[in-house]
């Protein structure tokens, strides 16, 4: 088994839902996030489009994150899934460093590095990762990717437009997108102006970066 | 249709990894440098090795002293470093590092207890492998920046490079601070050595990282935006700061010290290496950090 994630962007309308149920489900604090939904506007008026993204722990075949932990805190369940062990984690964010998507955070009530992993606690059961059941459109799409009849095994037999991040890295992540773009997924592919975003009040937190 | 913008991200934290990383290196490259060039040292001039047996230790416990130190301050589980040893993971640059540097400070220790107790054998016995330790202490925090993927330019074979030479800089530097300190104790043809060192050290550094930012081909995006950064950017003034003070000064005044035998210019060189290499340390180290990953 080897379980992963599939997002179909042209169903994702920036709802959130999947944003606060994680939230919600994994009792992740405040200013932290493991699941996030960029938006992302393009062209200008009356041509303008507007891009969600919804943001999570790729889990890689060949995650960087697992490998740079000096105590396995980061380590692989048989079905694929990295999963966190808190107790073990030494908080010295060398998985922050190594993970180009993101995906990581040192949570600011444990201290220690904390990140989507699929709800294992909910696959575990044979339930499905909360973000999953709260979407509205079905945008997201779990599955064995292992497994031929599958939902996420067929869409991406289907599709012809299958992306994922970054794959000049060779991380293999296991997180795909579907009629998604460039610019919603390139993290330099878009401009970040400063003072005319929809939230400018956005401020980096000493006690998560910093000591 | 017109270019994108992104309107909505959330915070995430910008740089992570501070000041106790880059003073964890600095101080790595103080404690590493005396320790293989008083090697060097004791070796090729045997007449005047107390100087260097004295203090190879001393500056190697302090400074390796503090490396751990700030490397223990700088975890969020403080208390829990001793994991690295229990659970060690050993695809990490990270474990390999404690391990390599825990079985360094049992050479440092050694070296002591060979200076106080005059017994020099000792000292010579565990050479070799003291130099292979240091040797590894020297680079594995490159092999830590070689795993962190997200960070484009911490490209490993340069990181290693630049961190022998940083070693080369700090380690002589050091020397040619305390010598002047102790009133110039050491041999002028020593001390002239080390000023060679100092200069070549910092020119070879001074001539990579110019290397790199102005004749390599990026390849990357990410790599081009953390040059930008790196340049112009934010991190500006500590690189500009670090590449006056950690090559350009020190050059010229111990290249001024060399020829003219004015070796107070040296110490002001020496100086100024030792404080410019935190800098450019630093501005290496939070670079990348800037940039947008999501």
């Amino acid at each position: 088994m080897r379980l992963g994630f599939l997002v179909d962007l042209s169903r994702c309308m920036g709802c959130m839902a999947c944003a606060v149920s994680c939230k919600a489900e994994n009792n992740v604090p405040l200013h932290s996030w493991r699941l996030r939904v960029k938006y992302i506007d393009q062209g200008e008026f009356p041509e303008t489009k507007r891009h969600f993204v919804p943001l999570r722990c790729n889990h890689c075949d060949n995650a960087p994150c697992e490998r740079i932990c000096p105590v396995s805190a980061l380590h692989y369940l048989p079905n694929g899934i990295v999963n966190v062990d808190h107790e073990r984690c030494i908080g010295c964010a060398s998985c922050m460093m190594a993970c180009p998507y993101n995906a990581i955070y040192l949570d600011p009530i444990t201290n220690s590095a904390d990140k989507c992993t699929y709800c294992a606690h909910r696959i575990e059961v044979g339930m499905m990762p909360a973000c999953v059941v709260a979407c509205p459109t079905h945008a997201n799409i779990f599955g064995d990717l292992d497994d031929p009849e599958s939902e996420i095994s067929k869409y991406l037999q289907e599709h012809r437009d299958v992306m994922v991040r970054k794959p000049e890295l060779n991380t293999h992540p296991k997180h795909f997108y579907v009629r998604g773009s460039t610019v919603a997924l390139d993290p330099l592919a878009s401009e970040r102006p400063e003072g005319y975003t929809l939230f400018t009040d956005v401020e980096f937190l000493d006690h998560i970066g910093g000591h | 249709m017109l270019g994108a913008e992104v309107t909505f991200d959330v915070a995430l934290p910008k740089v992570v990894w501070g000041w106790l990383v880059s003073t964890n290196m600095w101080a790595k490259s103080i404690a590493t440098g005396t320790f293989l060039l008083g090697l060097y040292f004791i070796k090729k001039y045997p007449e005047q090795d107390n100087f260097f047996r004295k203090w190879l230790p001393i500056l190697g416990i302090i400074f390796i002293g503090i490396t751990l130190l700030v490397t223990v301050l700088d975890l969020h589980h403080m208390f829990r470093f001793w994991k690295i040893f229990v659970f060690a993971h050993f695809t990490s640059a990270v474990t390999l590092g404690a391990w390599v540097v825990s079985a360094f400070v049992i050479v440092l220790l050694i070296a002591f207890w060979s200076w106080v107790t005059g017994n020099k054998k000792l000292l010579d016995r565990i050479m070799i492998p003291g130099f292979i330790l240091a040797f590894f202490s020297t680079i594995y925090t490159a092999g830590i920046m070689g795993e962190a993927t997200a960070r484009e330019v911490w490209v490993f074979p340069a990181e290693m490079i630049s961190m022998l030479l940083s070693a080369m800089i700090a380690g002589s530097a050091a020397y040619l601070v305390v010598d002047a300190i102790y009133g110039n104790v050491l041999k002028e043809e020593i001390r002239r050595e080390l000023g060679y060192i100092l200069f070549g050290s910092a020119g070879l550094a001074a001539a990579m990282f110019i290397g790199e930012l102005f004749f390599a081909k990026i390849h990357s995006e990410f790599a081009y935006k953390t040059i930008e950064i790196l340049a112009f950017g934010d991190v500006a003034p500590f690189f500009w700061g670090g590449m006056f003070l950690t090559f350009i000064i020190p050059m010229v005044l111990v290249g001024i010290a060399n020829e003219n035998k004015k070796y107070q210019y040296a110490f002001l060189g020496a100086l100024s290496a030792i404080v410019g290499l935190w800098l450019i340390k630093h501005a290496w180290l939070i670079a990348p950090q800037y940039l947008p990953l999501s």
